[in-house]
Order: structure tokens, then C-alpha cells, then sequence
């Protein structure tokens, strides 16, 4: 499995790079961007995280999915600020991702 | 002169005499001759080298032989080419025809249990040639069902179903619109995941065709007109040592439906590396499309997706088409909705995709292992 990981890990950044960017700028210009394909790109990038075995990443992107889904909803008492600083912890801890070779 | 027969099949031929080299194919193989196929202007009684080959049927032997009889080009399906003797000291190379030559002759009991056919992928983009498989797989297998025959147009559309699926063989034409045969040969053996798939380039255009088919990487070249006796020869031998040879495990096909290419992409791999054979879906057309003609044995559907939620799909396949293999239920949603809807959808069982894909591996094998 490790050198699946390896050949899949750098692919798995840029897109989870890509996702994220979707996002936050849904977030922060939702008439930019719908908050439907928010919460689709966040689940997405959680699922792939999980079935890479990115356990320091699945929870928070969770986290994030939630969020985005209870803000959808009007339901979030931290409002968009609260999702976007969640958005950016997941994204620093993306970067944080050591991409072999 | 060698003579046609009930019971010809082609192998790849390579030639090296003083210094020259070519590759074609043969036929008529028997425990001390063949028939190759060329142009080679070889005098009677001239010494080669002789190395056969095919891919999954015939690992390569190396035989000394010598030229025994010509035939130029003759009646339609007689190809020019030469006759070659074995060297009376290739003992056990002939005991390897014997055997290869045993088995091609063996028929197929009618009681054969039903294994997964043999998948064939025909690029060209002639319909009458398909027609002619078609029909060649009705005419010449005793169990039409054992070959599964694909076809695409060109070389984008073979592209789209060779990502997609698993095949035991790829029939190339080298005259395609667009982009011609070699340069799709050239892309399989590029691909780390198709480099090893069995290939035949088949063409009108002679010498240039072959060269450039061979040279992008084809196991053989097959000029057409086609004789289709040899070539459904071959594929059925080749279907038959598919079932015959490779341990159960390999021969369980797995399809995984998800909307996201890279999760599909790593699944596969993960799958493959562990011996499954894999076809992967990203939409609803597709899935029932790989449903219908790469028949599963195990189908893993993710939950969410933007045309149907996965549970609901599982469902109607059960409900509905009345599918008895097994299904997962694949998701990144918590494990008590994922368990709540896959214990609705009476699918047999669930994988967290935090879980990781060692742990997918280890359901999917326990699955296939469970099950007839």
C-alpha cells in the first residue's frame, strides 16, 4: 500500500488544493459559487482523504462538511466566518502534507 | 506443405538468420513445425532461430529450425510465407507444443462450470468487421458466452473503456480516424495500469502497418483479410487457459461506483494490486452499462452522489433486477447513518472510507471468499 499512497498522495493535494478553493470561495462570494457544491466538494474531499488513510485530515474536513451544511441551512451560530477559518485550518494542514519525492 | 486445419490458432513468430531479424505469426503449429507468415526471402534448407510467443497462452520457446517449404501468396486466406522444422534436439520445446497443442485440441466438456468470459476490446472502426466477430463467436466457440467482445470506433472511445474496464485482449486496427492504431498501442504500453495487456494489431496495410504496430509495442499482426478461424482459435485457447490457469481469487471481478475519479482510481489500484479484476463507473449509465456486460461479482457503491444516493441504487438493483451478488455500501458518512442506510438498502454490508483502503481490501476479499 505504501507505494499506492505514494503515487496517489501528490494527486490527492492538488485536488484536495482545488476543492478547498471552491470552498472558501463559495464561503466568502456565495454568488460565485453554490453552497451545495460546497458541502458535495468538502464530503468529497473527506471520502478521499479517508481511503488514503489521512487520519490528521478526515476529521476536520468532516468538521468542515458539517459546517458547510449547517450554514446552508442558516443554522450556524458562527456564521460564514466560522466556516471559513475552519476552511483555512483544513487547508494549512493539507499543506502540511508531505508529498513523497 | 503444411495444410489448413479444424484446429489453427496463431502464435507470434520471430526470425534471426545471419544477421536479419523478423517478426510475424504463425500457424499449423505442431510438435515440430510451424507455418510463419512473411515475405522473408529464405532459401529451402536455410537455419534460424526461431522464439514463439503469445501472450498468457504460449511463454516464449526458443527453438532451432530450418526452412523446409515456400508458398507464395495463393487463394484468398493463403498467405506467402515459409515452413519451419523444429531441430530434432528442441526435446522439450516440442513436449511444451504437445502440451499447448493437447489442450487446444481438448473441446470443452458441455457440463463446464460457467467462469467469466474471456474480454475482448476490438478497435476498428468498420462495422462489418464486428459483425464478423460477432458472428465468429457464434461460429466458432462451443459456449458463445466465454468470449465477450467490445467494440470502439477510435482510439478516444477505446481509451474511455479500457480506463474503465479490464480486458483480456486488445485488437487494434492500425487505420483509425484521428488517431491511428499504433499510437494508441503506444499509449496502453505507456499506461502503468494497461502496459501488460495482451494486444493484437490487425491491418490492410501490409509492411508499414506492421512496423509501426510492433515497434509501438503490439505482441502480434495480423494481416486482413482476417482468417478468422485462426484468430478465434487463439482467442478461445486464450479463454480457456484464463479459466484454467489463474487461481480463484484473480478471476473475481469487482465494479466500484463513485463520482469521484480519484476514488476510483485508487480503488482500482488498491483492488488490482491485491488480484481482483476491477471495472470502475462514475455515473448511472455507465454503472448499468459495467453492470450488464462486465457481470460482478462483488459491486461497491459509494453513498452520496449528484445523480442517486448509492443506498438507493443497491436497493433497486436488489429489488428490482434481482441481483444476488454481494454489495457494499462505500461512504465517508459516520458509521451509524452509513450501517442505517445500508441495512435499508439489504446490502451486505458497509465501509467507511475513513476506515482506509487496507480495510476496504480486507471486506471486499472476505466478501468474494464468502460467496460462491
Amino acid at each position: 500500500m505504501d507505494d499506492l499512497y505514494a503515487r496517489f498522495l501528490p494527486q490527492f493535494v492538488a485536488l484536495a488544493r482545488t476543492r478547498l478553493a471552491t470552498a472558501i470561495t463559495a464561503a466568502t462570494r456565495p454568488e460565485a459559487a453554490s453552497t451545495s457544491t460546497m458541502v458535495r466538494e468538502l464530503h468529497t474531499l473527506a471520502g478521499e482523504a479517508g481511503l488514503l488513510g489521512l487520519t490528521g485530515v478526515v476529521p476536520l474536513a468532516r468538521e468542515c462538511e458539517l459546517k458547510a451544511k449547517r450554514w446552508q441551512a442558516g443554522q450556524l451560530e458562527e456564521g460564514a466566518d466560522g466556516l471559513v477559518s475552519a476552511l483555512h485550518e483544513l487547508a494549512q494542514i493539507i499543506e502540511q502534507i508531505t508529498v513523497p519525492g | 506443405m503444411a495444410t489448413a486445419n479444424t484446429d489453427r490458432f496463431i502464435v507470434r513468430a520471430e526470425i534471426r538468420s545471419s544477421g536479419e531479424s523478423v517478426v510475424s505469426y504463425g500457424f499449423d503449429l505442431t510438435a515440430t513445425s510451424i507455418f510463419v507468415v512473411t515475405e522473408w526471402n529464405a532459401a529451402i534448407g536455410t537455419q534460424v532461430e526461431l522464439r514463439l510467443s503469445f501472450p498468457k497462452i504460449l511463454d516464449p520457446v526458443e527453438v532451432i529450425a530450418r526452412v523446409a517449404d515456400i508458398r507464395v501468396a495463393g487463394e484468398p486466406g493463403e498467405q506467402a510465407g515459409i515452413k519451419l522444422v523444429f531441430d530434432e534436439a528442441a526435446g522439450d520445446v516440442g513436449a511444451r507444443l504437445v502440451s499447448l497443442l493437447e489442450r487446444a485440441h481438448t473441446p470443452t466438456p458441455p457440463d463446464a462450470p460457467e467462469g467469466r468470459p474471456c474480454r475482448v476490446l476490438l478497435v476498428d472502426d468498420s462495422w462489418l468487421i464486428r459483425d464478423m466477430f460477432a458472428y465468429g463467436t457464434a461460429k466458432f466457440f462451443d459456449r458463445p458466452w466465454a468470449l465477450a467482445v467490445d467494440h470502439a470506433e477510435d482510439a478516444e472511445h477505446a481509451w474511455g473503456k479500457l480506463e474503465s474496464s479490464s480486458y483480456d485482449l486488445v485488437i487494434v486496427d492500425y487505420f483509425l480516424p484521428t488517431e491511428d492504431g499504433a499510437s494508441l498501442i503506444a499509449r496502453l504500453r505507456q499506461d502503468r495500469r494497461l502496459s501488460s495487456t495482451p494486444i493484437v494489431a490487425i491491418s490492410v496495410g501490409g509492411r508499414d502497418a506492421r512496423e509501426a504496430t510492433l515497434s509501438a509495442g503490439a505482441d502480434l499482426f495480423v494481416d486482413k483479410p482476417l482468417v478468422f478461424r485462426d484468430l478465434f482459435n487463439t482467442l478461445r485457447i486464450l479463454a480457456e487457459r484464463r479459466g484454467q490457469a489463474r487461481p480463484a481469487a484473480e478471476r473475481k471481478a469487482i465494479l466500484v461506483f463513485d463520482d469521484s475519479p480519484f476514488a476510483l482510481a485508487l480503488t482500482r489500484a488498491a483492488l488490482e494490486s491485491a488480484g481482483f479484476t476491477v471495472a470502475i463507473a462514475a455515473d448511472l449509465s455507465s454503472f448499468e452499462r459495467q453492470r450488464v456486460t462486465f457481470d460482478p461479482d462483488l459491486i461497491l457503491v459509494d453513498v452520496q452522489m449528484p445523480e442517486a444516493f448509492g443506498d438507493d441504487v443497491a436497493l433497486t438493483l436488489r429489488g428490482w433486477h434481482g441481483v444476488q451478488v454481494p454489495i457494499l455500501l462505500v461512504s465517508s458518512l459516520d458509521q451509524h447513518e452509513l450501517a442505517r442506510r445500508a441495512q435499508r438498502a439489504q446490502v451486505s454490508g458497509y465501509v467507511c472510507k475513513g476506515a482506509g483502503m487496507p480495510e476496504l481490501v480486507r471486506r471486499c476479499r472476505e466478501l468474494l471468499e464468502a460467496s460462491p
